[in-house]
């Protein structure tokens, strides 16, 4: 049939339609005048804040309820199918708590019952934009689960031994306030710790615990992305990347973005946002995990390989000349590499070039291909892809190999090494720093003081450029140094399961020499909770309040979580005083419990505590989280009273209407920001280009944490740095420039590491020995939540088992095939899984789940804890499994229904410490041996010898570089690294030989 | 011209808002979410892919063809064409939603050469990706029942119509009419390609309903067993190929005659041709049947013979259409 048809055509040959509307309508003119109707309708709908058109989509499943009918919204109910029965519901926001995204979820309460019925995304959050995953939705799960805890409980038995009695929340508050006002009476401030798994939230504790003037914040953070955030930080002052995958020409991902990383859901639709608009993706990851099948390029490099592959990239970069040359010379400070490390050269950026090439010359293709055991070919061809990318070259690495390996944060600054060399650093497309898109709002009645104790439990003087706490050596630390803790809070966290060797986190626990008091604040009862004195019950996300924000695209905002029962009833006109008046049984949030213990720390003010918990509007009482909320929303939020002021609403309503706002968006790249001359009194430039001013910091209500950058001695502060002969912000790290030489790591010990390097991992080939393997066990299933999993019942459902991951060519040597046992031999003991046979594994390498294995002696949760026994004898203990989980009944039908009985093994206990000697991070994969299990195995056993837990310990140790040898100017730490809660400059210092310091 | 975005989102499944946006447009109050169910989502697909896909189905090319487009323009997500874009960017409602941003951007837009490419756009876009199939799209609610979708269609196709008196299309075909898949003898290909063959609008000239199918069975007598369309098709040749063919004969040729004012005039006659040639092969295909009888004996090539057999269970033929 032929194309043509027969000369140019006018539309005029258009039919007219079906119908005979064409004869009415008349001429073109009626399509004006219909196009003016629709037109002034919409302009009318929306100037009354309306919705002209329906929510986001009304095709496929991305529907979203129109806001405007939140608060009285019509749905049939599917459990009343076949027939259409309707239900009227209040849609509330509030913000998920299952992992560190904090995304948008719409609650919907029944307006009959007051109940809770479900969660969808909420559409008005501009970080997850209506989407969820699995986790968000099975936050009703959550709130409904028939095991949860209701009641606070104060131990009735020995520690550990499974007796509880239900306790008043009066009493067990006086209990604890009573301690710590002794421990900070009698000058015991560093007797207090708070250790947080998920943290939640933006601010409130780290305020808490500034106002009772104690160093007692221990987060997690060491076992998870710290090693990534060290190598991230010390390239540009700020820890965390904010990649601009959306608007990327290449995405380069060294994890598993599109399954289970770090803002997965955020980052994941951003991702393949990106790829729709024609952005290649690769991904490094030794597993052929769900990111991986969407790669364009995948490389399954050898676990701690990832750092040689970078290289050999930048070093593709270099040697073809394909960097921007421009960026560097203006912004890395290669002054400050040449002066200190090439005396001999001239300070020309041409020199510095030269330098630069020799420097990563050794990286060729062909080592990095027989260290990742990837071909060269490959490599060069994903090297060009990089080299095309420009300045959109968004890049990631949050846990994975940075969390795996001996030298893991050299894996981030390899990678950020690549965005540097282009330039795409905070601009469209490429990778921004977090703290550009992300918003602290300054709180009410900010404590000014910083606690004058340093605490050497979680800043040991052995780890100086720890990016955070040394939070999983507590149970070494407090052996060895005769630490002591009077109140020691888990909060939302649970250490004997997620840490690494956590039998001796139970000997610890079970030691009350050494825990005074256990208080573990949890919504869900989990295996630390399990040796705690009180376990006070928590709220989940829709029973609590926080204030969040991440960053997730170039731009600001602030998400609210909030208790969405009370939400409701206010929506209904009635007041609601406490939260614990809303949530299920006697469930508390801990905005409301941090300000009830401050006031009995400090029941008379005399302390100077509770000033920072009293009201400003009723002096001598107790702020409430509405006054705090409220204060925050109204003052320190830019553009937020306003917005609120368009819909008659007070800057609270607003939030607690829509659930997040967003302060501005299309930050870019701040470093290039002219410092204006209003903020330049006296200045002065110093030798490197840093400028000095006597200004004052500008007025922000933005209090992300930020480096402290010293002044120049004679009273002025840190403004910015001259490039091209214009004072810029430049970026918050000494020199001012992104710091491709570290001069923080050369003067603290560590010269050798001072660029951007390959360290060989601890599980390097080299290193395993005959029938030596390296375990991965930094991943997760995507559809689990940590501990919380535990009473979920639709992911557990979903997932409840980890497999070892095993090559074919490694199955046939050991004898097995999936489904059949081996024996996992670690440092300090063994456990017993069942063996997954599949080629998506690189050979000579095993992987685990870190997400299963749960485990209980007695009493607890039923849906996805196995019953087991445990055994000690000496430093030997043991567990056995007696039986797995099952169906049971309870007020939930769905309970008799479970019929899985596998909840896989709890590895983490097989694990010995291995801290990072640079950054502190736990170094996770392990030198493994994989046998066919014997007779004697059965599954899930576990076997740990806890005096090799130490042996293990003391030789990482030894790997250290202490301040106290290496400190080159007596302090403990770099005083210009981030640190929570940070104590006054004078704690920094050194203790004096004799005087135990400050 | 924000016309056309209300248009296409009056396609969509039925919101409260629909109410609103059929008043400004002066039609029938909206449909109920059962009505939107029978009329449109269960039979017709607003997908362009449906209509100039070689399957009849979501996906494949036919919407390639429209990314690309977009992507061509530099259209992301944020462009704000259309919401519904980054779902399935050959929906109606995201093209006629696309159709009215470029209206607009090329108002807005003060370079004149910009202007000019833009609005060279806006004619591609309504003479390769809408007027391409919305002829025999629109034309399939003639004696949908309901009639707001009717008077939809009509103003739709006449908007569309009236939009086009002021552009000039070019001298050549859209390419996915040019590209389109060739029809299916069963004689040569079988049995099963050649019903599939007849779903797929572009293949046949033809768009074959869920409805056809019913009445199908109601005027020759034969059983309509439940499942999908293309296990239905099976089920009517198991039982009667003649009675079958020649009803489609007739539905064909129908649809010869219906294309010509449902289109632009060189599109029109090119679905009209192939509905034409369609009713014509089915007419061969039922002489095929009549003058041999079936014994289950005959040579391959026969019309009859390369029929499908009855279908042994629903679940082997379902093909999730």
């Amino acid at each position: 049939m032929s194309g043509r048809t027969g000369g140019g055509t006018r539309g005029s040959v258009f039919g007219g339609g079906t119908g005979d509307r064409s004869a009415e309508a008349g001429p073109a003119a009626s399509l004006a005048e219909l196009n003016r109707r629709v037109s002034a309708a919409r302009a009318e709908v929306e100037a009354r804040g309306e919705t002209f058109y329906p929510g986001a989509s009304r095709v496929h499943l991305a529907a979203f309820p129109p806001k405007e009918r939140w608060s009285d919204w019509v749905e049939l109910d599917s459990r009343a199918w076949p027939e259409r029965v309707e239900r009227r519901y209040m849609l509330v926001p509030t913000t998920c708590f299952n992992c560190e995204s904090a995304c948008g979820l719409l609650a919907y309460v029944d307006r009959e019952t007051l109940e809770v019925r479900k969660f969808e995304g909420n559409p008005e959050h501009p970080g997850s934009r209506g989407r969820n995953c699995a986790k968000g939705p099975a936050t009703v799960t959550q709130i409904t689960d028939p095991d949860r805890i209701l009641t606070p409980l104060k131990r009735a038995g020995e520690r550990g031994e499974g007796k509880w009695e239900p306790v008043g929340w009066d009493e067990a508050l006086d209990d604890i306030a009573g301690r710590i006002r002794a421990a900070i009476d009698e000058d015991r401030h560093r007797e207090i710790m708070y250790h947080v798994g998920r943290p939640g939230e933006d601010g409130f504790t780290e305020r808490t615990l500034a106002a009772w003037g104690v160093d007692g914040h221990n987060s997690h953070t060491n076992i998870c992305s710290s090693g990534a955030r060290a190598g991230y930080h010390l390239w540009m002052g700020m820890d965390r990347p904010s990649p601009d995958h959306e608007n990327a020409r290449v995405i380069l991902l060294v994890s598993s973005h599109l399954e289970a990383g770090h803002y997965f859901n955020p980052h994941a639709q951003r991702v393949m946002e990106g790829k729709k608009r024609g952005a290649k993706l690769i991904v490094f990851d030794t597993r052929l995990s769900n990111t991986a099948t969407h790669a364009d390029h995948w490389l399954s490099t050898y676990p701690g390989s990832e750092a040689a592959v970078l290289l050999a990239i930048a070093n593709h970069l270099i040697r073809t000349g394909s960097y921007n040359a421009a960026f560097v010379e203006r912004w890395w400070n290669w002054r400050e590499y040449l002066e200190q490390n090439h005396p001999d050269e001239p300070v020309t950026f041409e020199a510095f070039r030269r330098v630069l090439g020799e420097l990563y010359a050794e990286y060729t293709f062909d080592f990095a291909a027989d260290e990742s055991g990837v071909s060269a070919e490959t490599l060069e061809a994903v090297a060009e892809v990089v080299a095309g990318a420009g300045t959109q070259l968004s890049t990631h690495n949050w846990r994975s190999a940075a969390a795996g390996n001996l030298g893991g944060w050299q894996v981030a600054r390899a990678l950020f090494l690549l965005n540097a060399l282009l330039g795409a650093i905070a601009v469209p497309g490429g990778t921004y720093p977090n703290a550009w898109n992300k918003f602290v709002p300054r709180p009410i009645r900010m404590p000014p003081r910083h606690p004058k104790h340093w605490n050497e439990l979680t800043w040991p003087g052995e780890y100086p450029l720890s990016l955070m706490e040394m939070s999983f050596l507590l149970p070494h630390l407090t052996r060895e140094r005769e630490g002591r803790l009077a109140v020691y809070f888990t909060r939302v966290y649970n250490p004997v399961w997620t840490n690494p060797d956590g039998f001796s986190w139970i000997e610890m626990l079970t030691d009350l020499e050494r825990i005074g008091l256990h208080v573990a604040l949890t919504p869900t009862w989990n295996e630390t909770a399990f040796f705690a004195d009180y376990v006070l019950p928590m709220g989940h996300s829709s029973e609590r309040h926080d204030l969040t924000s991440y960053e997730q695209y170039d731009g600001l905002w602030i998400g609210f979580r909030q208790p969405v029962l009370r939400a409701a009833r206010e929506r209904l006109g009635e007041s609601v005083a406490s939260t614990r008046d809303v949530t299920p049984g006697e469930v508390w949030e801990e905005n409301e419990f941090w300000i009830e213990l401050t006031w009995r720390i400090d029941p008379d003010g005399s302390r100077g505590i509770r000033e920072f918990f009293e009201s400003r509007e009723r002096p001598g009482e107790k702020m409430t989280v509405d006054e705090y909320y409220g204060w925050i929303f109204e003052n320190s939020v830019p553009g937020l009273p306003e917005k609120a002021a368009d819909e008659g609403r007070s800057p609270l309503e607003y939030m607690r209407r829509y659930g997040a706002y967003e302060i501005g968006r299309t930050v870019g790249p701040l470093y290039e920001e002219r410092v204006p001359d209003g903020e330049m009194a006296d200045a002065s430039i110093d030798g490197a280009g840093r400028a000095y001013a006597r200004t004052g910091p500008p007025a922000s209500p933005n209090v992300v944490p930020m480096p402290p950058l010293d002044g120049d001695g004679e009273g002025r502060r840190r403004v910015g740095v001259e490039v091209d002969g214009v004072v810029r912000r430049g970026f918050p790290t000494p020199s001012g420039r992104l710091e491709f030489w570290s001069g923080t790591l050369a003067a603290w010990g560590w010269p050798e590491l001072a660029v951007p390097g390959y360290v060989r991992s601890h599980v390097h080939r080299s290193k395993l020995g005959e029938e030596g393997m390296c375990l991965i066990s930094t991943f997760r299933l995507p559809v689990q939540i940590h501990t919380r999993s535990a009473n979920a019942k639709w992911l557990n459902e979903i997932a409840h088992t980890n497999p070892l991951w095993l090559h074919p060519r490694d199955a046939a040597r050991i004898g097995v095939g999936t489904g059949d046992l081996v024996r996992v031999e670690t440092r300090i003991g063994h456990f017993v899984v069942k063996a997954w046979v599949t080629e998506g594994i690189h050979p000579g390498v095993v992987a685990c789940s870190h997400h299963m294995g749960r485990w209980k002696t007695g009493d607890g949760p039923r849906q996805n804890m196995a019953t087991v026994a445990l055994s000690h004898e000496g430093t030997g203990w043991g567990m056995s499994r007696k039986r797995g989980t099952g169906p049971f009944r309870s007020d939930d039908p769905d309970t008799a229904r479970i019929w899985w009985t596998d909840v896989g093994v709890h590895q983490n206990m097989t694990f010995p410490v291995q801290p990072d000697p640079v950054s502190g991070a736990h170094c996770w994969h392990q030198a493994v041996r994989v046998r066919k299990a014997g007779r004697g195995d059965r599954y899930g056993d576990i076997s740990v010898d806890t005096a090799k837990s130490r042996e293990a310990y003391r030789e990482w140790l030894a790997r250290t570089r202490p301040a106290a040898q290496h400190s080159p100017d007596g302090t403990r730490r770099p005083h210009w690294l981030l640190r929570p809660v940070r104590p006054e400059r004078e704690a920094f210092r050194l203790p004096m030989e004799g005087n135990g310091g400050p | 011209m924000e016309i056309f975005r209300a248009l296409g989102t009056l396609i969509e499944s039925p919101a409260a808002e629909h109410a609103q946006i059929a008043a400004a447009l002066g039609l029938p109050a909206a449909p109920t979410a059962a009505e939107h169910a029978r009329v449109v989502a269960q039979q017709r697909y607003p997908y362009a892919s449906v209509y100039l896909g070689a399957e009849g189905m979501m996906g494949g090319e036919a919407r390639d063809r429209i990314e690309g487009f977009r992507r061509a323009l530099g259209l992301g997500r944020q462009s704000g064409v259309h919401r519904e874009a980054r779902v399935a960017a050959d929906h109606l409602a995201s093209l006629l939603g696309m159709l009215a941003s470029m209206d607009e951007w090329c108002r807005r837009e003060s370079d004149g050469a910009r202007k000019a490419l833009l609005a060279q756009a806006r004619v591609t876009l309504v003479w390769e990706h809408l007027a391409s199939w919305t002829g025999p799209y629109l034309a399939s609610f003639e004696g949908c029942g309901v009639p707001f979708y009717q008077d939809w269609a009509s103003l739709l196709g006449d908007s569309l119509a009236r939009l086009g008196a002021r552009m000039s299309f070019p001298d050549y075909l859209p390419v996915p009419l040019r590209a389109a898949p060739d029809p299916v003898d069963p004689r040569r290909e079988g049995g099963s390609a050649f019903i599939g063959a007849l779903l797929a609008p572009a293949r046949t000239g033809v768009v074959l309903l869920r409805d056809d199918l019913l009445r199908l069975a109601d005027e020759t007598g034969l059983a309509c067993r439940a499942g999908e369309r293309r296990y239905v098709l099976h089920s009517f040749f198991a039982q009667s190929p003649g009675a079958a063919l020649t009803w489609l004969a007739a539905h064909a040729e129908e649809w010869g005659c219906r294309m010509t004012a449902a289109a632009p005039a060189p599109i029109a006659s090119w679905w009209s041709e192939r509905a034409t040639a369609t009713a014509g092969l089915l007419r061969e295909l039922v002489a095929d049947v009549q003058t041999a009888p079936f014994d289950g004996q005959v040579a391959s090539s026969d019309a009859r013979n390369a029929l499908p057999r009855a279908p042994s269970s629903v679940s082997s033929s379902a093909d999730g259409r």
